[in-house]
């Protein structure tokens, strides 16, 4: 077999994901059932989740520390992904204190950083709900760090459903690195898609050398 | 079943190394998120929150989770297999200095020293989905592979010979499975220039390939001649080498997975036979017949599917220990001495390793290299267990003459595996469960012997001078420093890992003096730390507080101060809490991107990890650790203490 044949058996290998039986997957996650901003209720995995890639936080409304800076940053992961939003990517922001954010905090606390946009949603719900979701989407419950919401998980959990696949970046990194991180769960490319993009990185590295005399920011 | 899961679901006080994994192991295929501290065997806590009000199910048991305990085998079925010789090949298209694109190499800088090094030999390995079976009771389980193989195939070469190994990515391109198909290879702990070192973040996609260029020849090629064939520092020799892959994020995946292989170089003091030649030590050395890889893992499977043909393995810590891929193996041996080149592949666990004998008693065995690097002198072990943490590399000398023609001796691991089969005693006070596997002395040695191990084995470089210091500070915290942290994550120098970023230059050619701190708080576990590219040499530890740490403290216990703190030439630094050690490494011959990490994978995998740089000249030097400084001013970060006045 040439490479050439080769190649061509790779594009056509290519079947649909199958998706899990939902019982399994919401184990990991959960199925409470939850309220978004606009106080419309929600299925945590089947109406959120199930067959989607999403990146997913914790924050809340009256939160002055990491929560605007992070929301801020998320902004502008959502301003350079916004062709994806709604369609095959998402984000979730879910309360850490469900007990003072109800809907409407919600909406004022997206509205004020200008994250009311598509694809973005805002969760509150029952105190357990949102308990259980972060410590299975969050499992760093150290008991020491964990338990006390004051130091919780500021990482940004990226999930895909579909591939099943789970990854994480911090927020506080370049932007650039936390799209990157999004895209290494993006769904599967066809070979010509991973090789032109494999053409745009070598065209990249080759000027970064050029540059900085070694491949240094690419 | 193992004691640590016993324990009451309620007592979630502690935090165990089953809990850290539910992060890695989460969904299938999920990174281990930041504050990820294990401790090695307590409870099992399960820990969703205690039910209240609320909607939300508690976890549906699934077929196969996470702490699944796997089905029986009964020990000492199979025998050891040893991994076969890579063979070497005739690539196509032909490897070039840069990459070939056109031909579907991946993306990646020209190769450094081509010129100097051309490829005498290449290897193609490929990176494919295949099964292999753990054990004959039980069915082949799915796996990925290099050349389909658990582990991969020992790539077996001399030093002087360059060579270069085309690592192709055939693994699925949509898998559910809990690997990510996207891999990079890192060649532990090979001089290498960055472009072939398999940086975390030059991972490359399903259908591409890329060529490693493995130069095999001494470190300091620039200020040292050639000895017999070979150019740079003989003293910087190594011979146990490990290649695996290093996907940032998903290296505890792929490489449980099965992405795992040896390398091993010889050369004119470990030539690979047993003849006498100039300059041989003369050790055991016929490889796969008294030269023996131990490539150690854990493993932990769902029960049996006859009908789908599968016992099928669940990411997640082990509760079965393999070798070579078997659990429990035996192995036959003469009455003779052996070399068995013991590698550790995790992802997480440390092996306590001893040899016992028929009658119970610890026996002896004698260590001659560390991490790949033979010591000074030889080290006679007969009280006391080996820790070999992960990546570590140990090389050690059985004489198996001290056994009787029929014995079976016993390979004894500290921590308990689940057997499942009811087995009395092999051995007077050695339970089943802490036997990794036994050897059979079949008969007198059919071969002859090799002479005594020598009194001394090699002569360590000189410890070189630095001339620059700096101190890499390990946390898992909630940075003050900063107005927007408020939360835990491990950070190197108060800042996560950022593949993008450079946290600190050295210089070409240079030494420096560089402390490795664990100030990671509340943590009993010891983090193996990795640096890539060269090995260190210890000079100081310091130990502000003695945690509970039975293996680290039998190493030092163990090791003759001098060996201990001067000679061992590592690459792997075991950093319990609170422990910091002082080492000097020079950064000889090739420039480009390296990497600090815990070699514990889950850790690795949350980012545990710290990106460096050699650079070429003293300007560009100057202007990167001025780049560097004023990133740390705006951010309100300090100046790390040490190389600041430097600039």
């Amino acid at each position: 077999m040439n490479r050439r044949d080769l190649l061509i058996n790779f594009a056509n290998r290519r079947a649909p994901v199958q998706r899990p039986d939902t019982p399994y997957r919401v184990g990991r996650f959960s199925n409470g059932v939850l309220l978004t901003h606009e106080n419309k209720q929600v299925k945590f995995y089947d109406d959120l989740i199930h067959g989607r890639q999403a990146v997913i936080n914790f924050m809340y409304a009256n939160c002055t520390g990491a929560c605007p800076l992070i929301t801020e940053k998320l902004v502008q992961v959502h301003r350079a992904l916004k062709d994806r939003m709604g369609k095959d990517l998402f984000m979730y922001s879910l309360t850490l204190y469900p007990e003072q954010d109800d809907p409407a905090a919600l909406k004022k606390f997206a509205t004020m950083h200008g994250a009311l946009l598509p694809g973005w949603t805002f969760l509150t719900g029952d105190p357990y709900d949102l308990e259980t979701i972060r410590y299975r989407l969050f499992r760093e419950n150290h008991i020491k760090f964990d338990l006390d919401k004051g130091f919780h998980a500021a990482q940004l959990r990226i999930i895909n459903d579909a591939t099943n696949h789970w990854a994480h970046v911090s927020p506080n990194v370049s932007l650039e690195t936390i799209l990157q991180h999004i895209s290494w769960l993006d769904p599967p490319k066809s070979i010509e898609e991973i090789r032109e993009e494999n053409k745009i990185l070598q065209e990249k590295i080759d000027a970064d050398i050029k540059l900085h005399g070694y491949r240094r920011t690419v | 079943m193992p004691k640590k899961r016993k324990k009451s679901k309620k007592d979630n006080s502690n935090i165990t190394r089953r809990d850290m994994l539910k992060g890695a192991g989460a969904a299938g295929a999920a990174a281990v998120m930041g504050p990820i501290m294990l401790t090695s065997r307590k409870s099992f806590a399960f820990q969703d929150p205690v039910p209240t009000t609320g909607t939300a199910p508690v976890a549906e048991p699934v077929s196969c989770d996470f702490g699944v305990v796997s089905p029986p085998t009964r020990p000492f079925i199979d025998t050891l297999p040893i991994p076969a010789t890579a063979t070497r090949t005739t690539l196509f298209p032909r490897p070039t200095q840069n990459a070939n694109i056109g031909g579907g190499e991946a993306a990646r800088a020209p190769h450094q020293r081509w010129g100097e090094f051309l490829p005498e030999a290449e290897y193609s390995i490929q990176g494919r989905p295949s099964t292999h079976r753990f054990h004959s009771d039980y069915l082949p389980t799915y796996i990925w592979g290099w050349n389909g193989g658990y582990p991969g195939p020992t790539i077996r070469n001399n030093y002087g010979d360059p060579v270069i190994v085309r690592f192709k990515n055939d693994l699925p391109d949509n898998s559910p499975h809990f690997g990510l198909n996207e891999i990079t290879v890192h060649l532990h702990n090979g001089h290498t220039a960055s472009e072939s070192d398999g940086f975390a973040g030059d991972f490359f996609a399903t259908g591409l390939f890329k060529d490693n260029h493995y130069v095999n020849a001494y470190a300091g090629i620039d200020t040292f001649g050639t000895t017999a064939g070979v150019r740079g520092d003989p003293r910087e020799a190594m011979h146990t080498f490990w290649y695996h892959d290093h996907r940032a994020a998903f290296t505890f995946n792929n490489n449980q997975l099965g992405l795992n292989g040896m390398y091993i170089l010889y050369d004119r003091t470990d030539p690979g036979h047993e003849n006498a030649t100039a300059g041989s030590l003369r050790l055991p050395g016929i490889y796969g017949v008294t030269d023996i890889p131990l490539e150690l893992s854990e493993h932990r499977f769902c029960a049996t599917d006859p009908a789908r043909g599968r016992t099928e393995q669940v990411l997640d810590f082990g509760d079965k220990w393999t070798v070579n891929g078997k659990i429990q193996p035996k192995f036959s041996v003469r009455r003779r001495k052996y070399r068995f080149r013991i590698l550790n592949t995790g992802p997480t666990k440390i092996f306590n390793l001893q040899l016992v004998a028929p009658n119970g008693r610890q026996a002896p065995w004698t260590i001659v290299a560390v991490d790949a690097n033979f010591l000074h002198e030889p080290w006679e072990l007969s009280n006391g267990n080996l820790p070999i943490f992960v990546a570590s590399r140990y090389d050690i000398i059985v004489d198996f003459r001290q056994f009787p023609v029929g014995s079976k001796v016993y390979l004894r691991e500290d921590e308990p595996q689940n057997v499942g089969v009811p087995t009395p005693d092999p051995a007077s006070g050695l339970p089943i469960e802490n036997v990794l596997m036994r050897f059979d002395v079949v008969g007198e040695t059919i071969n002859g012997d090799t002479p005594p191990i020598p009194n001394t084995l090699v002569e360590l470089p000189p410890l070189p001078t630095p001339t620059d210091c700096f101190q890499w500070r390990f946390t898992l915290e909630f940075p003050k420093l900063r107005p927007d942290a408020e939360f835990e994550a491990f950070l190197v120098n108060e800042l996560e890992f950022d593949k993008n970023r450079v946290d600190w230059v050295v210089l070409k050619g240079s030494c420096e003096e560089w402390e490795l701190k664990n100030d990671v708080i509340a943590s009993d576990w010891v983090h193996p730390v990795h640096i890539h590219f060269e090995e260190g040499r210890v000079t100081e530890r310091t130990i502000r507080r003695d945690v509970g740490l039975p293996t680290e403290r039998r190493v030092r216990q163990t090791l003759k101060p001098d060996e201990d703190f001067r000679n061992a030439r590592r690459d792997v630094y075991p950093l319990p809490e609170e422990n910091a050690v002082k080492l000097r490494l020079q950064f000889r011959d090739f420039s480009g991107r390296y990497l600090i990490h815990c070699h514990n994978m889950g850790h690795e995998d949350g980012f545990m990890m710290v990106r460096w740089d050699v650079v070429n000249t003293r300007s560009e030097l100057d202007a990167r650790r001025r780049d560097i400084f004023d990133f740390r001013r705006s951010k309100g970060l300090p100046i790390v203490p040490c190389g600041q006045n430097r600039t």
